[in-house]
């Protein structure tokens, strides 16, 4: 049975390297998705995942378990991600990779789609990442933390510190502007069964 | 008392969307949403949104990140076997080195000379000419001689040294040993004959550097000497020739200037 974060996180506090590490396998993917889609570069998204790690390596004898340690990880990952932005200032630039084909991941991931399936999933996401540009940071970070790493409103509010209701005006206005480009780019069920 | 959901409350209507609602404000939103179309369009396209923006994937990067912690050890505490040089003490390797370098200059016998061309620094097994004489030749033979004697001696009593190092064992920390008196002195006496000797070589050679320089300014001074009059005689020759082409163009001009007859 795979140790819990917590037992791992002792265990790298008594100087056990190995047991970070084990944390780091488990938590890379998504710290490094969390940067990506908040900052929208590959190569930044990764320096931001590792600086992460090592910050968290580092702050570790300060940890005291008041939060969970993926909160924890998500707050100096958010935090570097909003240095990176500050430093470049510059809008969050979505951009899709070289090599990774959408089209591809989805196929391996679910049943076989047809080709145009494919191309409309990849078309899709492309929106998608634009319609994600527009959005403000904070409530681009807000739709991120709730979509894709799935923290509770309170968490959230607690990473971004503002209050409960901040965060969900934040998502409520963050998915209308997202409606909105979806809906000029033909893209929702809601506008095409209008049509 | 029954709770009451207004349309223009989003954050409640994103909170029922996301499910993090309590089970009265749950009944209260299904109640408005049952009379009213507008937030009823409204969250099937919320919905909707959210069906979309799960398309949007990172890309599938290898990352492979690990904490790799430097090595706190200090140098000294590193365990590694001891090398046969570690057991020799200090003064055996000063004394071995000095002699290597005393005999290097000796067999490479260096020479500084200058010369027309220049400086020349040479080096062989050439026998310089300073040592022409056949009794400096005899007495160099000799000392060299015995040199060749006392570094064999000292060869061999430093191998046995060595020897007895690696016997005591490979482990122990490098650290004088008890040495033997008569070979420290023997030692010693080398050390001082050997600098005895190049600094007698070393005076020689300065005198002999010292004297070529002075042959070799005279030599220099003799041949600018000799040009400056080279150059006196032409710049001479040169002046009469300007002369008598004075004395004619006078002439000239005197037989032209003077009445028709």
């Amino acid at each position: 049975m795979a140790a819990t974060d917590e037992e791992l996180v002792a265990r790298s506090m008594d100087g056990d390297v190995d047991s970070f590490n084990q944390l780091v396998l488990r938590w890379e993917r998504p710290i490094y998705a969390l940067a990506y889609r908040v900052i929208g570069r590959d190569e930044d998204a990764r320096d931001v995942a590792q600086e992460t790690f090592l910050r968290a390596f580092r702050a570790l004898p300060g940890f005291k378990g008041q939060a969970k340690f993926s909160s924890w990880l998500y707050r100096i990952a958010l935090n570097l991600c909003r240095d990176w932005i500050r430093r470049k200032k510059r809008t969050p630039l979505v951009e899709m990779p070289e090599g990774v084909d959408v089209a591809e991941l989805a196929a391996e991931q679910g049943p076989v789609e047809s080709i145009e399936d494919l191309v409309s999933r990849q078309e899709m996401s492309r929106i998608v990442a634009e319609g994600m540009k527009l959005l403000p940071d904070e409530q681009r970070t807000a739709i991120v933390l709730k979509e894709y790493h799935g923290l509770t409103f309170q968490e959230i509010a607690d990473l971004q510190g503002c209050p409960l209701s901040t965060v969900k005006t934040r998502l409520y206005q963050g998915l209308s502007v997202l409606r909105r480009h979806l809906e000029s780019r033909g893209m929702t069920k809601f506008e095409s069964e209008k049509q | 008392m029954s709770m009451k959901f207004t349309c223009d409350d989003k954050p409640t209507l994103v909170a029922y969307l996301y499910g993090e609602v309590d089970a009265a404000v749950r009944q209260a939103i299904d109640d408005h949403l049952a009379k009213c179309a507008a937030c009823a369009d409204e969250l099937t396209s919320l919905g909707d949104v959210r069906s979309k923006i799960g398309l949007w994937a990172p890309p599938d990067v290898e990352l492979d990140f690990q904490i790799v912690r430097k090595s706190q050890l200090p140098a000294s505490n590193v365990l590694r076997p001891v090398r046969w040089w570690n057991a020799v003490p200090v003064w055996a390797q000063a004394a071995a080195a000095i002699l290597v370098v005393a005999a290097g200059l000796s067999i490479a016998n260096l020479q500084i000379k200058s010369g027309p061309d220049g400086f020349v620094v040479t080096t062989g097994w050439i026998q310089g000419p300073a040592l022409s004489a056949p009794a400096d030749r005899v007495a160099v033979d000799r000392e060299v001689e015995g040199w060749k004697t006392a570094l064999v001696s000292l060869e061999q009593q430093l191998r046995n040294e060595i020897r007895a190092s690696h016997e005591a064992g490979a482990t122990r920390a490098a650290a004088p040993g008890v040495v033997d008196e008569a070979t420290i002195r023997r030692v010693q006496q080398l050390i001082a004959d050997a600098e005895q000797r190049h600094e007698r070589q070393l005076a020689a050679r300065f005198v002999d550097f010292a004297r070529d320089m002075t042959m070799q300014r005279r030599a220099d001074m003799q041949n600018i000497g000799r040009v400056v009059g080279q150059y006196d005689e032409q710049l001479l020759r040169q002046r009469q020739i300007l002369n008598d082409q004075g004395r004619v163009l006078n002439n000239v001009i005197r037989v032209s200037s003077s009445p028709q007859q």
